[in-house]
């Protein structure tokens, strides 16, 4: 679906993005995981077509770079930025974008309707945006990418700054999404979505792709081994690093009487910080 | 194409929106047409120049003089009781000018054959007001005139003077020398006229006036406003397309501050769609604007255009070429803020200069010649040709052609300097 290969983009004496190798698959999810100022937007404004890459390509399809309108007809993106008009109605906001996207007549009014419904904003499609919550603005931001039906979805943090309710319903939107077929590509740097809903996770840091893969692939490969915490009787606290943790567990218990104990999983959070040294969201 | 109108429908349903930007496109306008319109007068009337006025006289030829004053329009004398208070109020500004009718002034202004340094009327003004100094001037001299012009018409009076004046010659027959004896016979055969004339005891006399003057009613061609909304209409009109300018130009900065260009440069069109939708939304606004201001203007303000097609073809114009600016004011700025204060201030430095704020036809000869470098003095010049300066259809296309060159100068810089890509 989309194919990006050695993908370089500068700003000055500033590297963006730094010969940047992904593909995404028809169906699949791909996270762009990486901290502020990683390179994700610049990654998703080279690929939308709203940037020039200095080197490298990217194509939609097989068909093209997203420089030609054509094939930008093949993608829905939802910015990071609210990029809706609160001064229309939500419907005028769905219906205003479809028209750009040459949806015409009862098609467009339908297939409002339809959007609309999926996010979860039918009930309030005469109200103005403007009166909307943070979540359900970004609901709205959501509902004009997908008015055209797209097969490619680009969605630059779509969850930023919204309650738990709203970014619940957004996770289960791009779930229902990947089931339908629909190839995502999504930017975030929340952990815990990326390994919800991603079928596979590049991490960017500083304008480099670090590591990708799936969730599995990546702890085996970056995360490190697990860490079993055990308390005794008394208050002492032990800490061990293993493969093994039943085994080890079993080992802590031969010793002596054990009160509780912990297990810690490697995760997203432990694959970054081994790969940078630093935490996800410093 | 279709993508363009979705574009511009857009704008025209935010502008719609938007109540503030809905006065200063549609209201502001019409309430300063209304206002300086009817502040520079409907009818083409003058204020009078406001005079203070004593009569230290008090003969029934100083009374007639003051009555006289009294009048015509263009004199607003208001009697004070003495000299120094009818000053006083001219120095501290609240007449324009103070005239004293002196004692023997009666007597002094109905005296023909004889000149005499006593009675002369004292006028006093600010040497700053000359041009009302020199209108005042000639009004008194004129009104001087009427009073002889009576005693003239009237043949007992006439012989008065004349007996007056024969009494004159006797008591200074010495220094007269030789003119002595030859006015001495004048006066007598012209008492003797006047005593023999027919309709004497009455106002049977002669008219006395150094030139006949006969005022004849042309029909001439307008080359002047029927009144003053015909002036401020046109000024009012351009305010609308400022208006729009200003709104339009700032449009497209918030579209970039507030995401929404990112989603439209996303969107499978064309960068020029993009910018034609918007310039097709300001055109519209602004001929629709402009219209419905002169709309009003001829439905009840009297404003009655000479031809309604040149009109229609100096909005059009103007609707262009500001077009063309809010374009290029739409790459002033990087933000809300700063695109709207460049761009204000630019058109308004454009309306001041041009015309917008005062008529250029008022303005100092220099300041009148500097306005022409602003296309709001075209865009004014081409509606007051086709209102009332009587332009034909070829003197139209100066302003016109200005007008529609600027305006494709203008988009095609902005167009050109418009930063698609955010660093």
């Amino acid at each position: 679906m989309l194919e990006i290969r050695n993908l370089k983009k500068s700003f000055g004496s500033t590297v963006a993005v730094e010969s940047l190798d992904l593909t995404l698959g028809e169906g699949e999810v791909l996270g762009l995981l990486g901290p502020n100022g990683a390179g994700k937007t610049t990654t998703v404004s080279m690929i939308t077509g709203l940037v020039h890459p200095d080197s490298g390509s990217v194509s939609i399809r097989g068909e093209g770079s997203p420089s030609s309108p054509s094939i930008r007809r093949h993608i829905g993106v939802a910015p990071q930025t609210l990029a809706i008009y609160e001064e229309l109605t939500g419907r005028e906001n769905v219906e205003f974008f479809g028209r750009l996207q040459g949806l015409r007549g009862k098609s467009l009014t339908e297939r409002a309707r339809q959007t609309l419904e999926t996010v979860g904003l039918l009930d309030r499609a005469k109200d103005r945006a403007g009166k909307y919550s943070g979540g359900m603005k970004r609901r709205l931001n959501l509902a004009i990418a997908l008015i055209h039906d797209p097969p490619c979805l680009i969605l630059d943090e779509p969850t930023a700054g919204v309650d738990p309710q709203s970014r619940n319903v957004i996770l289960e939107l791009i779930e229902s999404l990947r089931r339908d077929g629909r190839s995502v590509l999504y930017t975030t740097h929340y952990m815990e979505e990326a390994q919800r809903i991603c079928d596979r996770v590049a991490i960017l840091d500083h304008g480099r792709l670090l590591a990708q893969g799936t969730l599995g692939e990546l702890v085996d490969g970056h995360g490190g081994r697990d860490r079993l915490t055990v308390v005794r009787p008394g208050g002492d606290v032990e800490q061990i690093e293993t493969d093994e943790p039943l085994t080890a567990l079993e080992t802590m218990r031969e010793k002596g009487p054990l009160e509780r104990f912990q297990l810690d999983r490697p995760n997203l959070e432990t694959v970054f910080l081994n790969l940078t040294g630093r935490q996800l969201r410093d | 194409m279709n993508e363009t109108f979705a574009l511009a429908a857009k704008d025209l349903r935010l502008l719609l929106r938007d109540k503030v930007g809905f006065f200063f496109t549609f209201g502001f306008p019409l309430v300063f047409a209304i206002f300086f319109g009817t502040i520079f007068g409907s009818e083409g009337e003058t204020s009078a120049i406001a005079i203070a006025v004593v009569d230290e006289d008090g003969t029934p030829a100083s009374e007639a003089f003051l009555a006289d004053l009294s009048e015509g329009p263009e004199l607003d004398p208001v009697i004070y009781p003495s000299r120094e208070a009818a000053i006083e109020t001219v120095r501290r500004g609240s007449k324009t000018a103070f005239v004293i009718l002196p004692e023997g002034f009666g007597k002094s202004v109905e005296s023909v054959w004889r000149q005499t340094d006593e009675g002369g009327l004292v006028f006093g003004i600010d040497p700053s007001r000359r041009a009302e100094a020199g209108l005042i001037e000639g009004l008194l001299t004129s009104i001087a005139y009427r009073r002889l012009q009576d005693v003239f018409q009237n043949p007992d009076r006439m012989v008065e003077q004349v007996d007056e004046s024969l009494a004159d010659l006797k008591a200074n027959q010495g220094q007269l020398g030789m003119t002595g004896p030859l006015l001495t016979h004048f006066l007598g055969e012209l008492k003797t006229f006047m005593t023999e004339l027919p309709g004497s005891g009455g106002d049977g006399g002669f008219a006395f006036q150094p030139i006949p003057i006969r005022r004849d009613d042309v029909v001439l061609e307008r080359l002047f406003p029927k009144n003053a909304f015909e002036v401020s209409f046109p000024q009012g009109a351009i305010w609308a397309v400022l208006g729009c300018a200003a709104a339009f130009g700032i449009s497209l900065v918030v579209e970039r501050t507030r995401g929404t260009l990112i989603r439209l440069r996303t969107a499978p069109i064309r960068r020029h769609q993009i910018l034609l939708g918007k310039a097709l939304a300001c055109f519209a606004t602004t001929l629709a604007a402009q219209l419905v201001l002169l709309i009003l203007a001829v439905a009840i303000f009297d404003v009655r255009p000479n031809s309604y097609l040149l009109l229609g073809a100096a909005i059009v114009s103007s609707a262009i070429a500001f077009v063309g600016i809010m374009m290029f004011l739409s790459v002033l700025g990087k933000t809300e803020q700063s695109a709207g204060g460049i761009g204000w201030a630019v058109l308004m430095v454009l309306a001041m200069i041009g015309g917008g704020m005062i008529p250029s036809f008022v303005m100092p000869t220099w300041m009148a010649s500097v306005s022409q470098a602003s296309p709001v003095f075209w865009s004014i010049r081409s509606m007051e040709g086709a209102i009332w300066r009587g332009f034909s259809a070829t003197e139209m296309l100066v302003p016109c052609g200005i007008l529609i060159g600027v305006g494709a100068l203008f988009f095609f810089l902005g167009s050109r300097l418009f930063r698609w890509e955010e660093a």
